[in-house]
């Protein structure tokens, strides 16, 4: 242990250099941490906005318009997989609003409530009224209810497919997040879309399906496809192409800053460790004379890279941490704001690395340090 | 000599590849325990090469060296360091301590280097070689805050404190003004007689070198001649006496 107690002492002595170069391992850690949830988060909450609310993957008949099937045989491939979170077979129908003179269309999404809202979340998402989809009952957006004076316990008059026109009553009214949304769409029960459509009790327009992480819905589709024959299985990155080449996009830049910011922390504890092999030649060749083996004195380097390294990334990780609990709370009021959760494998990961970089940094020294003729340090003193 | 410490056999030291410069040239001699040596010659004689050579930190180029009965040559860089470190004491010119250090932890160096603990017997040893050296009290200084004479007497008790049979010495006294190389010598004689300790001096000085007991001459790389002093070794009462002035006058100083 005396080469860490020799590479302690010279760290002690020497505090602002020391100081300095653990602020900055600390600071490139912190960015490590803190840009990588950032942009994690930013991701995950893309994603939940863009496709939270929407099926993962969906099965349709393989002609348009056609209903599918949701026999129980297809159920058991659906509901079996562990993949899976959300089930929700839908009959969609188009109807026009009529109040007045105005005559407005709505795209009527049809299910059990209790289906619908395992997608949709619309028990959270009422902001007036209650979340029920009894007979006779539909919820309307809030931008649809604004604009056209709706209320809750409204009638609603819908002038279905062959001018069957029914008058329904608005049960609550939700806000999906999104003002294209809330004013086109609207939720009713299964009966009154199935009776408009014409279809068996086991008949859909599609079954959607939520799964753990979206990015496995094209596995999860390919899967499907080879057993449920007769039946249409898309998965929302197919026809998100263009948001998935952004997201591809933003984490290749968040990758190559990333890398930019170990580089630079690599080249500091790499140059202050030199500067410090060569600041304390004298003392090595000393010690050398004494009868410090080469392996020893390169070790009292090895020992200042990680001791640099755990101080700096511990540092890192807390600066880090609270640079996330900073912006979280100064962004909170913010109404587009989203919360960055800290990731712990990549908080892991960013410590791992801050570590090896400290240890790959002391490369130079430690085969400076082993080459040191002691000779020349005891002759020139 | 049948129990010699050194032996020393047609040592050659040659440098460079292209141009070739014999810094030592078929160099052969034995110490023998408890003696104090000097090594004298001018300037780029070869006497600091044949220091090297014997403290190993140097290989030779021809020739062979037994240190207390253990041939050297071939030895790895490692088995050097740790034989360095077993039998031989080095003390230069400058004092080479550590600044970074206290007194008490640079005179426990070569032990700790040594992979020894500081139990009572170590902690003992340490204490008798700082009141041998008139260094009590100063162990928790920092070694930059000591005087000069200081800092050189700390750096014997560093070369004694693995009680090695060999202490090297290359111009011990070359920062020292007359007072503290007079105390440093006296000091060499009473651990000689003390411990028999074997000293190998290196000095250009012929005075220093005249209070040792035996002189080898390096000349241009060669043994040129390798006497005995008569006049060496003065009595264990002569070298007790100048202790006791040495310590009380730096007792007074710290």
């Amino acid at each position: 242990m005396l080469p860490l107690k020799i590479a302690a002492r010279f760290l002690r002595t020497s505090p602002v250099q020391s100081g300095l170069i653990i602020a900055g391992i600390a600071v490139g850690i912190a960015v490590q941490v803190f840009v990588g949830s950032l942009i994690t988060s930013l991701q995950a909450s893309l994603i939940e906005r863009t496709i939270g609310s929407s099926p993962h993957v969906s099965l349709r008949a393989l002609k348009d318009g056609d209903p599918v099937t949701f026999s129980s045989a297809v159920a058991r491939v659906v509901r079996g997989d562990s993949r899976v979170t959300a089930v929700v077979p839908e009959r969609d129908i188009s109807a026009l609003f009529s109040k007045g003179t105005d005559k407005v269309p709505l795209s009527i999404t049809g299910g059990d409530l209790a289906d619908l809202n395992t997608i949709y979340r619309l028990r959270q998402r009422t902001v007036e009224g209650e979340p029920s989809l009894r007979p006779g009952e539909i919820m309307v957006g809030v931008d649809f209810a604004r604009k056209y004076g709706v209320k809750r316990g409204d009638p609603a008059n819908l002038v279905l497919g062959g001018n069957d026109v029914r008058t329904l009553t608005v049960s609550g009214i939700f806000d999906l997040g999104s003002a294209a949304a809330n004013e086109r769409t609207a939720f009713t029960g299964p009966e009154l879309p199935r009776q408009a459509l014409g279809y068996r009790p086991d008949q859909y327009s599609l079954v959607a399906v939520q799964v753990a992480d979206p990015f496995t819905s094209t596995a999860v589709a390919t899967a499907w496809r080879a057993r449920l024959s007769g039946i249409k299985v898309t998965d929302w990155q197919v026809d998100n192409k263009d948001l998935l080449a952004a997201l591809n996009s933003q984490s290749a830049s968040s990758y190559m800053i990333q890398v930019f910011v170990l580089v630079a922390v690599a080249l500091g504890i790499a140059s202050t460790l030199a500067i410090s092999a060569v600041q304390k030649t004298r003392q090595i060749g000393i010690l050398k004379a004494l009868g410090m083996a080469d392996g020893s004195t390169a070790a009292i380097f090895l020992w200042q890279a990680s001791i640099l390294g755990v101080a700096g990334t511990a540092l890192g990780v807390g600066l880090g941490l609270a640079l996330i609990a900073g912006f979280t709370f100064g962004t909170a009021s913010s109404p587009s704001a989203f919360p960055i959760v800290a990731q712990p494998v990549f908080v892991g990961i960013s410590a791992a690395v801050g570590m090896l970089v400290a240890l790959l940094s002391s490369i130079i020294p430690t085969r400076k340090t082993a080459r040191l003729d002691p000779i020349e340090v005891i002759q020139n003193g | 000599m049948a129990d010699a410490l050194v032996l020393a056999e047609g040592l050659t030291k040659v440098y460079g590849t292209l141009e070739q410069t014999r810094a030592l040239d078929d160099v052969s001699f034995e110490i023998g325990r408890g003696e104090i040596a000097a090594v004298i010659g001018r300037s780029g004689s070869g006497k600091s090469t044949l220091l090297n050579l014997l403290g190993l930190l140097d290989t030779a180029t021809e020739g062979r060296l037994v240190l207390d009965g253990r041939a050297t040559d071939g030895a790895s860089s490692r088995d050097r360091a740790s034989l360095r470190n077993e039998l031989l004491g080095f003390v230069f010119q400058f004092h080479h301590l550590l600044p970074e250090f206290t007194v008490w932890e640079n005179l426990l160096m070569p032990t700790a280097i040594a992979g020894k603990t500081v139990d009572a017997a170590l902690r003992e040893l340490a204490e008798e070689t700082m009141v041998v050296l008139g260094l009590e009290g100063l162990g928790g200084k920092n070694a930059n805050d000591l005087s000069g004479g200081q800092k050189q007497r700390v750096a014997i008790g560093r070369a004694l404190m693995n009680r090695p049979p060999l202490v090297l010495a290359d111009e011990p006294t070359g920062n020292l003004d007359t007072e503290n190389t007079d105390a440093v010598y006296r000091l060499f004689r009473r651990i000689n007689a003390d411990w028999g300790t074997t000293f190998l001096i290196v000095t250009h000085d012929q005075e220093i070198a005249s209070m040792t007991d035996r002189i080898l001459e390096i000349r241009d790389g060669k043994l040129v001649a390798d006497v005995r002093n008569p006049v060496g070794a003065p009595s264990v009462a002569a070298v007790a006496a100048g202790l006791t002035t040495s310590r009380s006058s730096s007792a007074a100083r710290s």
